[in-house]
C-alpha cells in the first residue's frame, strides 16, 4: 500500500527543496496549494465515501468511509501535490517572455510567440483597465460598497466598458502592429534568449531519460516502488 | 453649496511615489479654476481628492468645512461630479441618451428631473441630434463631450473636468467653454485640468500650477501669466500663452487673454 | 513621393464614401499638415495614405489611387508597405504592442520584426530613443507610462521603422505643451533627415511652426491647398471649423479694431 506514496512524495520533496534553492517556497506553496485546493476537496469527499472497500472507519448518513477509501484518497492527494508543485515551480520560476521567445528561437512563428505573451499581458493589462473604469464609474455615483444587490446592478457599468474598449480597440492595435511589420512571414533576430547552461542540458537530458526509464518500468510491469 | 478645501494634504502611492505635497487649496462655492501643470506635477491626484476617489496620507479635504474622511465615494458623487480623461473608460449604454441618463439615475433624481437635464445636457453639447445613436457609431471627440455631458447632467454643486478640450476641434471646444460658463452662471463650482492655455486663461477665474506635487502658483490669469510669474512657470516647462508674451514685450502689463491684448493695445495706441 | 491621386474611399459595410477626389503629394524632407473639423475625413485620409485602408481594414478606393515612389500601394502585403510608410494615432494605449516588458523592447518590435540582424536592431532603438529624448524611459514598463511618455515610445517605434514617410494622426493630442514641443521638435529633424510627413492635427500653432504646407479637408473633400503660411492666414478657415493660429487671430483682431497689425510682430 505504502508504494502508491513513495514516488509521488519523493518529488514533491524534489520540488520543494528545488524552490528552496531557488528562494520561492512560499510562492509555490502558496501557488500551488490554491490551485489545488478545489479538486483536492472534491478528491477527498468522493473517493472516501465512494470507493469500494471492506473495513468501514465510520460512517455519515448512508455514507460508508473506508480504509480502502482514504488510502485511495491520500494517494490521489499526494499525486496532486507532486502534479501541481511541478508545474507551479516551473511557472514561478520560469520567465514567461523568455521562455516563449525561446520557443520562437527554435522555429515557433512569431505569430504564436505574440499571442502567448498578449494572453499573459491581457491580465494585468484588463485588471488596470478595471480599476480605471471602477473609478470613473465610482465617480458617477455608482457604489461599490454597498449590497449584493446594488453590487450586481452595477456589473454592466464595470464591466461594459471594459469589453467594448477591448473590442473597439481590437482593430486599432492590429493596424499598428501592422505599421511595425508584424505580419511578415520569417524568422526573427530576437535580442533576448533564455540564459542556458551545458549543466541545464545535462539535467533536461537525464529528467527526459528518467520519463523514459518510468513509463518503460511500467508497461513492463515491474514492482519497483516509484510507479505506485 | 460646497467650499472646498484642501488642508497640507500629501499623498504617497502605494509603490512610494509621492504625488502631492502639503497642499493647501481652498475653492470657494461658484468658483472657475484651471489647474495645470506637467504630466505628472498632481493634477490627477489632486482632483481624485475632491471626492474621495484617494484618501490623502496628510491632511485633509473638506467639505464645507466637514472632514470627508468618513464619506463614501459614492455618496460625496453626489457632491463633486468628475468627468475623467478618458471616455472609454465610463461609456456602457446603447444610446447616448442613456449614458447621460446614467448619473443622475444613480444620484436618484425623479424621471421628470433627469429627463429634463438629460435634455438640457445634450444641448449644451450639441448631442441631441444623435441622443438615440449608439455612442460608438461616433467619433473619439463626441464621445468626450458625451462624457462631459454625462456629468453636467448630474447636477451636482462642483463640477470636475479632466482635459476636456483634447481632441476637441474649434467647435468642440466652443461647446466645452459654453458649457462651462452655463455652469458658472448657474452657481455651480468648475474645476478643470488643461493644458490648453488659451481655454485656461480665457474661461477660467482661478488658475492653479503645479508642479511636482506641489501647488506653485495660484492666482488670476494676469497674475499667473504675468511677467514676473514666467521664471516659476519655465521651471514647471509651461509657457505663458502668446498674447502675455507679447503684452509683457510691447510693455502693455499682463494681457493673458487675446481680448485682453487688443484692449490694452487700444488703449494705448488707438483713436 | 508619396501620391494620392483623385483618391475616393469608402469604409466597408458602408456605400457612400467618406473620401471624395482627394489629391495630395508628399514629397521627402517635407511637412504636410491636415487640417479640418472632426469627422470630416482626417483619420480616413491617414489610413488611406499608409495603404492600410483598404489594404488591412478593407473597403474600397472607389476611385483614383495611391501612389508610393511610384508603385501603386493596394494589393501590396502590408508588411512591406510598412517600410516604406509607417502611421501613428493618437491614442498610444492601443499603439504599444502590449507585448513587450520594457520600451527598449518595444520600439525594437519593429525592426525585428523585419528581421533585421540583432546589432541593426539594437542600433536603431538606441537612435529612435535619442532623437526623441527618451532614453531615459529605456527600461519602463510601456503599461506604466502616462500618455505624453507613451506617445513618445509609439512615435520612437515608428522612428525605428526608418521609412521614408510617416503618417501622424493627431500626433499631439494627448500631449502637455512640453510635450507638444518636443515632438514638434524631433518631427522636424526627422524632415531634415529626408523623411515625408504627413500630420492632421488641430494645434494649428503648432502646424504654423514645422509644416511647410497645408491641405483643409471638409466633408471628405480638400477645399484649399498650399503653403502653410497662405493657408492659415486663409479667412475661410473658420467656415471649415479650423481655428486660425493665435498670431493670425491677434493680426486679425487688431485690424478689426483699427489697430495695426504690425504690432505683433513687436
Amino acid at each position: 500500500m505504502l508504494g502508491g506514496y513513495v514516488g509521488p512524495i519523493a518529488i514533491s520533496v524534489a520540488m520543494l527543496l528545488a524552490a528552496r534553492a531557488a528562494g520561492v517556497t512560499r510562492a509555490l506553496l502558496r501557488a500551488s496549494l490554491l490551485l489545488s485546493l478545489p479538486i483536492a476537496v472534491s478528491v477527498v469527499l468522493v473517493s472516501v465515501f465512494t470507493r469500494p472497500g471492506s473495513t468501514v472507519l465510520f460512517t455519515i448518513g448512508p455514507f460508508d468511509a473506508t480504509v480502502e477509501g482514504v488510502d485511495f484518497a491520500a494517494q490521489t492527494l499526494v499525486r496532486l501535490l507532486a502534479i501541481s508543485l511541478s508545474i507551479g515551480l516551473f511557472i514561478i520560476t520560469t520567465e514567461a517572455r523568455a521562455f516563449v521567445f525561446d520557443l520562437e528561437r527554435r522555429g515557433v512563428p512569431a505569430r504564436f510567440t505574440f499571442v502567448a505573451l498578449a494572453t499573459i499581458e491581457a491580465v494585468p493589462t484588463l485588471v488596470d483597465r478595471a480599476a480605471t473604469i471602477a473609478e470613473s464609474q465610482r465617480a458617477r455615483g455608482l457604489d461599490t460598497e454597498g449590497s449584493l444587490r446594488a453590487r450586481v446592478r452595477g456589473l454592466l457599468p464595470l464591466v461594459g466598458p471594459a469589453v467594448i474598449t477591448s473590442l473597439t480597440d481590437v482593430e486599432e492595435r492590429s493596424l499598428a502592429l501592422e505599421s511595425r511589420a508584424f505580419s511578415r512571414p520569417g524568422r526573427r533576430h530576437l535580442l533576448w534568449s533564455m540564459p542556458d547552461s551545458g549543466r541545464q542540458r545535462l539535467v533536461r537530458v537525464l529528467l527526459v531519460l528518467a520519463l523514459v526509464a518510468a513509463i518503460v518500468v511500467r508497461i513492463a510491469g515491474l514492482p519497483l516502488p516509484v510507479v505506485g | 453649496m460646497t467650499r472646498l478645501s484642501l488642508e497640507r494634504v500629501g499623498f504617497v502611492y502605494p509603490d512610494g511615489t509621492r504625488a502631492l505635497e502639503a497642499v493647501d487649496l481652498d475653492v470657494e462655492t461658484g468658483a472657475s479654476v484651471a489647474i495645470i501643470g506637467q504630466n505628472g506635477s498632481g493634477k490627477s491626484t489632486l482632483v481624485r481628492h475632491l471626492d474621495g476617489l484617494l484618501r490623502p496620507t496628510e491632511g485633509r479635504v473638506l467639505h464645507d468645512g466637514a472632514d470627508t474622511t468618513r464619506l463614501r465615494t459614492a455618496a460625496m458623487a453626489s457632491v463633486v461630479g468628475i468627468a475623467f480623461q478618458d471616455p472609454g473608460r465610463q461609456i456602457f449604454s446603447r444610446r447616448i441618451r442613456d449614458e447621460v441618463a446614467f448619473g443622475p439615475r444613480i444620484l436618484g433624481r425623479s424621471p421628470q428631473r433627469v429627463a429634463a437635464s438629460v435634455a438640457a445636457a445634450l444641448e449644451l453639447v450639441g448631442l441631441t441630434d444623435v441622443a438615440d445613436q449608439n455612442p460608438y457609431d461616433s467619433g473619439y471627440s463626441r464621445r468626450k463631450l458625451l462624457a462631459l455631458a454625462s456629468v453636467y447632467a448630474m447636477e451636482t454643486p462642483v463640477v470636475v473636468l479632466d482635459e476636456p478640450t483634447t481632441g476637441q476641434d474649434a467647435r468642440g471646444v466652443a461647446r466645452v467653454a459654453a458649457l462651462v460658463a452655463t455652469s458658472i452662471a448657474a452657481g455651480r463650482t468648475v474645476i478643470a485640468i488643461s493644458h490648453d492655455m488659451r481655454f485656461v486663461a480665457e474661461t477660467f477665474a482661478r488658475v492653479v500650477v503645479m508642479h511636482r506635487g506641489r501647488i506653485v502658483l495660484d492666482g488670476s490669469p494676469a497674475d499667473v501669466f504675468a511677467e514676473d510669474a514666467w521664471p516659476t512657470l519655465a521651471s514647471t516647462f509651461i509657457e505663458a500663452p502668446l498674447p502675455a508674451r507679447l503684452g509683457a514685450r510691447l510693455g502693455l502689463g499682463s494681457t493673458p487673454t487675446e481680448r485682453a491684448f487688443v484692449d490694452a493695445v487700444a488703449a494705448r495706441h488707438g483713436p | 513621393m508619396l501620391r494620392l491621386a483623385a483618391v475616393s474611399y469608402r469604409y466597408p459595410g458602408y456605400a457612400t464614401p467618406v473620401l471624395h477626389d482627394v489629391t495630395l503629394e508628399l514629397a521627402p524632407g517635407h511637412i504636410v499638415g491636415v487640417v479640418g473639423a472632426n469627422e470630416s475625413g482626417k483619420s480616413t485620409l491617414c489610413l488611406v495614405a499608409s495603404g492600410l485602408a483598404p489594404g488591412s481594414i478593407g473597403g474600397e478606393l472607389t476611385s483614383g489611387t495611391v501612389d508610393i515612389d511610384g508603385s501603386p500601394t493596394t494589393g501590396r502585403p502590408l508588411h512591406e508597405l510598412a517600410t516604406h510608410v509607417g502611421i501613428g494615432f493618437q491614442n498610444p494605449a492601443t499603439q504599444l504592442s502590449g507585448v513587450s516588458g520594457s520600451v527598449f523592447e518595444e520600439v525594437a518590435l519593429g525592426p525585428m520584426d523585419l528581421g533585421l540582424p540583432a546589432r541593426e536592431t539594437v542600433a536603431r532603438t538606441k537612435a529612435a530613443l535619442a532623437t526623441l529624448g527618451i532614453e531615459e524611459l529605456a527600461e519602463r514598463a510601456p503599461r506604466r507610462l502616462s500618455g505624453g511618455q507613451g506617445q513618445l515610445v509609439v512615435l520612437a517605434s515608428l522612428l525605428a521603422m526608418r521609412s521614408p514617410y510617416l503618417v501622424l494622426d493627431e500626433p499631439t493630442a494627448q500631449l502637455d505643451p512640453e510635450g507638444t514641443r518636443l515632438v514638434g521638435e524631433a518631427l522636424r529633424r526627422l524632415a531634415g533627415t529626408g523623411t515625408g510627413l504627413l500630420i492632421t492635427e488641430h494645434k494649428t500653432d503648432l502646424l504654423a511652426d514645422i509644416c511647410d504646407r497645408l491641405v483643409v479637408i471638409d466633408g471628405g473633400r480638400l477645399v484649399a491647398e498650399g503653403p502653410a503660411e497662405e493657408i492659415l492666414s486663409e479667412p475661410a478657415l473658420e467656415g471649415h471649423g479650423v481655428e486660425p493660429p493665435t498670431a493670425v487671430r491677434l493680426e486679425r483682431a487688431l485690424v478689426e479694431r483699427g489697430l495695426d497689425p504690425e504690432l505683433i510682430r513687436g
